[in-house]
């Protein structure tokens, strides 16, 4: 889910046209698309033409150093299991969770926060208390460092005119709404503690981990839209609101996601601190780069970037993995006990296209929406009336998420410069139309796009603006459409191969958020451990 | 030489101009030295008799000009025009800039003193050939008086109140400079290199006006400032904007329009805020002060003689060069930053503390109020958990927490958040007349008891007045519990808005 799959992409779909997109700057504004490789482009094109010139034999290959591989990884090594090596394509691993800098502040382009954790997560908690992030225990609550926590002002809203606290709509609207407002959140709050016949959590953590009772599960046939009007939840505001949320943590509207996973946003995360609030976040200036450097922390000496894997084949009782290592235009084979894939099913069907059945499966349910985010380093911004700048500010009814700011969470006093990171998932038609439309873009037509929002709560962003970088995500994340859950076909597409192949990343789980890639890497790790 | 009556009504009007200009300089530069230093009778007394005396000076200077002498006098008054014209704008730059101002000052009353000193009496050798003597003394010293007049009268009535001081002694510069320019056009034929001249009187003319024009709009801001005072300093560091103002009766510093101190009852603050924590801390050596650039309470630091050595960690570099240069406010702090024992290091107090490991025997600090978010972070569980890292086992520290009785939650949420970084607290409070009542809070991993007695003489502090000091009257109590101001919550900041603004809207 980087952008090692925008650039499969763009390679299958239109040749480099992004790459050439990427030259393009004005003399004010310094900036560009990033992460466009010319030579990986270059390698994918002949790829078939490679042979591999040697073939070299370890017990176990990881594939993909997104968080489920490095999970994976930082598990296995964890164990002492130590015959292993993680491949990435890019030359830093971190996938979704990627980053940048400039002499401001590290920036995120892609997960940048995680939401307070459930507590019954052990093997989570313990990682972040490696981390740094748990500082201590008080009356059996993790006691989080307070420097990670978001500091406030966290949140910001521009509605009608005006910026208000918090994301959720309250100013200038009918006392009706509001009250809607209010008993949906009521409503959300009780789900968090209700059970199911099986005893476990209607809605929890890892999805999976969730109760299978059917008064629950049956909500997966609906879409949160569907589901809103069905219980009396009519306000416009609202609607907004959801639709927001789902954009922002599903890449898609209210009106296609499940019901299920639209409720399962709210009532999922139970997480008690002793020093914060359910609600509050956990976020860095790298946004989760900070917790991928603690996940390779460990096993820097397996990883290897810049590598291609072209095919995964079975082979005499083995698995032979082709790859192109992109900095020196090498070929060489693997012949391992196990592989790991820990890279997106779509991804995966071009590595195995042999496995036909999967791949169908994959083709007729995984859809993925493309994403822009776009990092800005500005000064002096005009502010509109209201709440100051917070670290997260959102446009009601705005076309992208808005923007939250990189170095929000820096101590020192006086910044005036800011970097800001703005969030667009691109759904205005369907995710292979979207992606076609994203490559065709120019670099100055995203400014404009970015700068033609950003104008109504920034009248002077344009001349604010210092430097401006664009990364286009053609796969950000898996759509939870309904069925997601009820449907079998994530436990079907989970199935190891041979016991030889295991399958780890959050397109298996519905949902793309930290914890699932966390456990997805865990369970395969512990797959290759049994045997 | 000049046969007609016409020059010699002009040369009379030029005395009337040259008396008027002369007086106003005197005036403008004795009131921007009572704005800017205070003392008004010291500071009127010593500029008139300065000017005086360097008067009497050009008066005897006067025999040596010889030859063309309409020629000098010309040249004397356009640079009269010039100097008197630009000494209120100069002056004004000057002063938080040069470390002996006073000297500027009188050198600039001596300057201008010394050239209309020898005016009047070359004046008079030009017009002795045509006019009687008694004549002319009566003439001269007639219109010399009435010019007098005329500006001691517009000067309080009009000048300052419409013009004010900079574009006051501008105005009379052009005007200086305009009489020579009309004396040089009128008698050109008598003078070699007019033109010449006249290039520079209008080159001299030209950068006044220009002056004139820009201490306009300086003049406009400075006037929208709502300040009960005189302002005498302001500018912007990149941190925050600072202005000084002068009354009567003392010298007040605001940050950000808020009060910083004022030297009639500064020591009363920054007596209760240092002595405690000195004298707890048992015979402190080494000694941390973050914030605090305006070098007061070092100054009160530097009265302990076991004290070796003082770390002050200030962001601003534009007010710790202030109080480390400027002669007001060094008499202040009685040179504190300039004392071998003080290490100024302009920097983030936070970021600072994070990146280094030192152990102070003592530390006092003395932020702006948790005003906004950027400043409560250091008023956090966060800030306090790094500060304790820094004290040593004997070590007190002091915190100066906001007024107990106009934001009584704000204070004790100080309070609760420096025990809930695991340290031991004693609150106090004390009356400053400026600021109102003032609470302060020693932080320590030791409890606190209070001295005997003060090592150091003292106007304001004892032991009887500490003891007074730790007793809250129930008006100062927190009237609801408030968490600790955490980087999450910024729970101080929010109660500070809340309190600060009911209590200003009484």
């Amino acid at each position: 889910m980087n952008r090692k799959e925008f650039l499969q992409m763009t390679a299958a779909f239109s040749g480099v046209g992004i790459l050439q997109s990427a030259c393009k700057n004005t003399p004010s504004i310094s900036g560009k698309i990033v992460g466009a490789n010319a030579a990986v482009g270059h390698i994918l094109q002949k790829k078939n033409s490679f042979i591999p010139s040697s073939t070299i034999n370890i017990d176990t290959v990881i594939v993909g150093g997104g968080i489920s591989g490095l999970s994976a990884a930082r598990w296995l090594k964890k164990q002492n299991y130590n015959n292993f090596l993680l491949f990435d394509l890019d030359k830093n691993v971190g996938g979704n969770a990627s980053f940048g800098s400039n002499n401001v502040s590290k920036y995120p382009w892609g997960a940048h926060y995680i939401p307070l954790p459930n507590n019954d997560l052990k093997e989570y908690l313990n990682f972040l208390q490696e981390a740094n992030c748990i500082v201590g225990t008080e009356n059996n609550l993790p006691i989080y460092n307070e420097e990670f926590l978001c500091a406030e002002p966290q949140e910001r809203l521009y509605i009608n005119g005006v910026w208000q606290h918090g994301l959720v709509p309250n100013t200038g609207i009918d006392k009706e709404e509001v009250k809607q407002i209010s008993s949906f959140l009521a409503l959300m709050d009780e789900y968090k503690n209700i059970k199911g016949k099986d005893d476990k959590y209607a809605f929890t953590i890892p999805v999976d981990d969730s109760s299978k009772d059917e008064v629950f599960t049956t909500l997966d046939t609906l879409t949160m839209k569907q589901w809103m009007l069905q219980n009396n939840f009519t306000s416009t505001h609202l609607h907004h609101y959801i639709n927001y949320c789902t954009k922002d943590d599903f890449g898609t509207e209210h009106h296609v996601i499940s019901a299920w996973v639209g409720i399962h946003y709210f009532a999922a995360r139970k997480g008690k601190a002793a020093n914060a609030n359910n609600s509050d976040v956990l976020t860095w200036p790298e946004g989760n780069g900070f917790l991928v450097n603690h996940l390779k922390q460990n096993i820097t000496e397996n990883i290897v970037n810049n590598i291609l894997v072209t095919n995964i084949n079975l082979l005499n009782n083995k698995v032979q993995i082709t790859c192109i290592n992109t900095l020196t235009n090498t070929c060489v084979a693997y012949l391992v006990k196990h592989c790991i894939v820990a890279t997106p099913q779509f991804i995966n069907a071009t590595l195995m296209p042999w496995l036909k059945d999967r791949n169908n499966l994959v083709k007729s349910k995984m859809h993925y929406t493309p994403w822009m985010v776009a990092n800005l380093l500005v000064q002096d911004v005009e502010e509109k009336y209201g709440v100051g700048l917070c670290w997260d500010n959102v446009i009601h009814q705005g076309e992208s998420l808005g923007y939250t700011v990189a170095n929000h969470q820096l101590i020192s006093l006086k910044q005036p410069l800011k970097n800001i990171t703005y969030y667009k998932p691109l759904t205005q038609s369907n995710p292979k139309q979207a992606r076609k439309n994203a490559q065709n873009t120019s670099y100055e037509q995203w400014k404009q796009i970015v700068f033609n929002e950003l104008k109504k709560i920034h009248p002077n962003i344009k001349e604010a603006t210092k430097s401006f970088n664009v990364m286009l995500w053609g796969h950000a994340m898996a759509n939870p459409y309904p069925g997601v859950i009820i449907n079998n076909y994530r436990e079907t597409l989970s199935n190891s191969i041979n016991n030889k192949i295991h399958f780890a990343h959050t397109d298996l789980a519905g949902i793309s958020i930290f914890e699932e890639g966390f456990y997805k890497g865990i369970s395969a790790a512990k797959k290759v451990l049994l045997s | 030489m000049y046969k007609n009556r016409n020059t010699e009504i002009i040369l009379l009007l030029a005395v009337f101009v040259i008396a008027t200009c002369g007086l106003i300089y005197e005036l403008v530069v004795g009131t921007l030295a009572t704005y800017l230093l205070g003392d008004s009778i010291t500071q009127f007394s010593t500029v008139i008799g300065v000017y005086l005396f360097a008067m009497g000076i050009g008066a005897y200077l006067s025999k040596f000009f010889n030859g063309n002498l309409l020629a000098w006098f010309i040249k004397i008054e356009l640079l009269v025009g010039f100097i008197g014209g630009a000494s209120s704008s100069v002056l004004f730059l000057l002063f938080p800039v040069v470390t002996s101002f006073r000297i500027m000052l009188y050198a600039f009353v001596l300057l201008t003193g010394i050239l209309v000193g020898l005016e009047i009496p070359l004046l008079m050798r030009i017009l002795k050939e045509q006019v009687s003597f008694k004549d002319l003394v009566s003439r001269v010293f007639t219109f010399d008086y009435i010019g007098a007049l005329l500006a001691s009268l517009i000067f309080p009535f009009v000048l300052v109140p419409y013009l004010g001081l900079i574009r006051t002694s501008l105005f009379f510069g052009i005007l200086n400079i305009l009489v020579g320019v009309y004396l040089l056009i009128k008698f050109d034929d008598q003078i070699s290199k007019a033109k010449l001249i006249l290039s520079t009187a209008i080159i001299l003319l030209v950068i006044q006006l220009v002056a004139f024009v820009f201490s306009d709009s300086i003049l406009r801001f400075s006037e929208s400032l709502a300040y009960h005072d005189k302002i005498v300093y302001s500018t912007s560091s990149s941190y925050q904007r600072i202005v000084l103002t002068r009354s009567k009766k003392d010298l007040k510093l605001y940050l950000n329009n808020n009060l910083q101190f004022s030297s009639s009852d500064e020591y009363r603050y920054h007596e209760a805020l240092v002595h405690p924590a000195i004298e707890a801390s048992k015979k402190p050596k080494n000694i941390l002060v973050l914030g605090g650039g305006d070098g007061l309470a070092v100054r009160e630091i530097l009265k302990y003689p076991f004290v070796q050595h003082i770390t002050l960690v200030d962001l601003d570099k534009k007010i710790t060069n202030l109080f480390t240069t400027q002669e007001v406010l060094v008499q202040l702090n009685k040179g504190a930053l300039q004392n071998k024992k003080v290490t100024v290091i302009n920097n983030d107090a936070f970021i600072w503390l994070k990146e280094n490991n030192q152990i102070f025997d003592c530390i006092i600090i003395d932020f702006p109020d948790p005003s906004n978010f950027s400043i409560g972070k250091l008023y956090s569980t966060t800030f306090y958990k790094e500060l304790s890292k820094h004290l040593s086992n004997t070590a007190f520290a002091v915190i100066q927490s906001t007024s107990p009785l106009a934001a009584p939650n704000s204070f004790w949420c100080v309070n609760t958040t420096i025990k809930s970084a695991g340290l031991q607290t004693q609150a106090y409070h004390n009356y400053v007349p400026s600021f109102g009542e003032w609470g302060y809070i020693l932080a320590s991993k030791q409890l606190y008891s209070v001295p005997s007695s003060f090592q150091v003489t003292l106007k304001y502090l004892s032991p009887q007045v500490m003891q007074q000091m730790l007793l809250f009257p129930n008006d100062m109590l927190a009237t609801k519990t408030i968490a600790a101001n955490k980087l999450n919550n910024q729970s101080l900041v929010h109660s500070f808005e809340e309190e600060w603004g009911k209590y200003l809207e009484q």
